[in-house]
């Protein structure tokens, strides 16, 4: 058929169809590899003048789009297609797993404990953002590649971090932690090759514990900090740090 | 970067030391990013694969967003879109299929049909829009004709528009750009919609064959 439909190549690759020509066309090129290629180049085309027009996005964008991935489901892949291995998206099996079974326990326990203690003690602030945070927070401590990093020693209280590589996040979690000194407030920082990055405040709850989402990304080649700071927090380290993680130890 | 030695029970750390960047996440946009890089990092969000989302984002946002902003115009249904996008490709990443054309025609593909549906759908609200009055808000080609000398790649895509018939690259301009159904440019243009039809598919197959694309 179709000389007609065959000429709808460009309009279909410019998205100039209604819904209803759309689908019947569609369903042409089920039927014609010839227009299927040409549909292919003519993608490839217009993807060249999409990309003329480009222009940075904001960058807290980015963060959104991040927190909506996170606890979005992905498709599997269509089983049976050509040679697509089937391998993608399927991980976790026992084999692939890194975590010892008694970290993620605890983890699925520190979770359950966390999301009571950080409602409850609002450590987390806005409720809203809260349930976000605690999200995150799950979601790196049950990730299937969560590992977890102590503190060197030397350092105040009982510090680890728990870093997903996967989730591109790490949580901060201590006990023992006492005070910080009055009109003092301890700040966590991401230290790569580059220097320290604020990576957040840490307010202290009852007998020092602390479980606090680091902000921003972490790759799990970095180093965790923590110094004393002034109310509010600096831009830049102050003082020696009281904790170090080395998260590529 | 020193932190406690082998041996060393203090905890020290320089905190100026400066060494360079490798590799970091958030590098800045690593242009030409071929397109096999693209695909490898598909498979790997396919697998959840977070930093490699990240490293996607890096490597197609302006591209996408500049493309999206085009379509939608307005700023924060830009953003909307984009990240509608975004999280759409890191749903539907293991549905990639190299054999129907090259990440990056998959990704913009995308992008720019869910820009499309952002405008339709607003227009559908508001049907009775004088699409003749469309004309006077100047054409999408006269900006992105404003927009070019910065690239190298936006000035090949200029010489590749100028190099068309004039029905050929508004009728393209005016779908791809514009966000507008054939049967809208044919009546924006005053020709019959076959005609549109006909013109975007040889003005874009023109375009292929002057950008060089290969699929």
């Amino acid at each position: 058929m179709s000389a007609d439909l065959h000429t709808l190549t460009g309009a279909y690759a410019a998205h100039a169809l209604s819904d209803t020509e759309r689908q019947a066309f569609e369903r042409h090129l089920e039927a014609c590899p010839a227009c299927a290629q040409e549909v292919r180049e003519l993608e490839a085309t217009t993807a060249r003048l999409g990309a003329a027009a480009d222009s940075p996005p904001p960058p807290e964008l980015w963060d959104r789009i991040r927190a909506e991935a996170l606890v979005t489901r992905q498709l599997p892949p269509v089983v049976g297609r050509g040679e697509r291995p089937r391998r993608a998206g399927r991980r976790g099996t026992a084999a692939g797993r890194r975590v010892p079974l008694l970290l993620a326990a605890a983890a699925a326990l520190l979770v359950a404990v966390l999301s009571v203690t950080a409602l409850n003690l609002g450590l987390l602030g806005r409720a809203d953002r809260a349930d976000r945070t605690a999200d995150l927070v799950a979601a790196v401590l049950a990730a299937p590649d969560a590992r977890r990093v102590a503190a060197q020693p030397g350092g105040t209280g009982q510090a680890t971090v728990v870093v997903s590589r996967q989730r591109g996040r790490a949580v901060f979690v201590a006990d023992g932690l006492p005070p910080a000194p009055a009109d003092r407030t301890y700040e966590l920082w991401v230290v790569n090759r580059s220097g320290p990055r604020p990576a957040g405040l840490v307010e202290v709850a009852g007998e020092g514990r602390v479980t606090r989402l680091l902000d921003g990304p972490v790759t799990g080649n970095e180093q965790v900090a923590m110094t004393v700071e002034r109310q509010g927090g600096a831009a830049r380290p102050t003082s020696e740090p009281v904790v170090v993680v080395d998260l590529k130890a | 970067m020193t932190i406690g030695t082998e041996q060393g029970t203090s905890v020290a750390l320089t905190w100026t030391r400066r060494e360079p960047p490798h590799r970091p996440a958030q590098a800045p946009a690593a242009r030409p990013a071929g397109d096999d890089a693209l695909e490898r990092l598909l498979a790997l969000v396919a697998r959840g694969d977070e930093q490699a989302f990240a490293e996607l984002y890096q490597r197609v946002a302006a591209a996408v967003f500049g493309l999206v902003s085009k379509v939608v115009r307005n700023p924060a249904q830009s953003e909307e879109v984009t990240q509608e996008v975004f999280v759409e490709l890191w749903r539907t990443a293991a549905r990639f299929d190299p054999g129907r054309g090259t990440a990056r025609s998959w990704i913009m593909t995308c992008a720019h049909r869910r820009a499309v549906d952002r405008v339709r759908s607003a227009e559908r609200a508001a049907r009775r829009d004088d699409l003749a009055g469309r004309r006077d808000q100047g054409r999408p080609y006269d900006e992105v004709a404003e927009q070019v000398e910065t690239t190298l790649e936006r000035e090949r895509v200029r010489r590749s528009l100028d190099a068309l018939t004039d029905l050929q690259r508004e009728a393209v301009v005016l779908a791809y750009y514009g966000g507008h159904t054939h049967r809208e440019i044919a009546e924006l243009l005053g020709v019959p919609s076959g005609t549109v039809k006909t013109r975007l598919r040889d003005g874009l197959i023109r375009l292929r064959d002057h950008l060089g694309v290969d699929a």
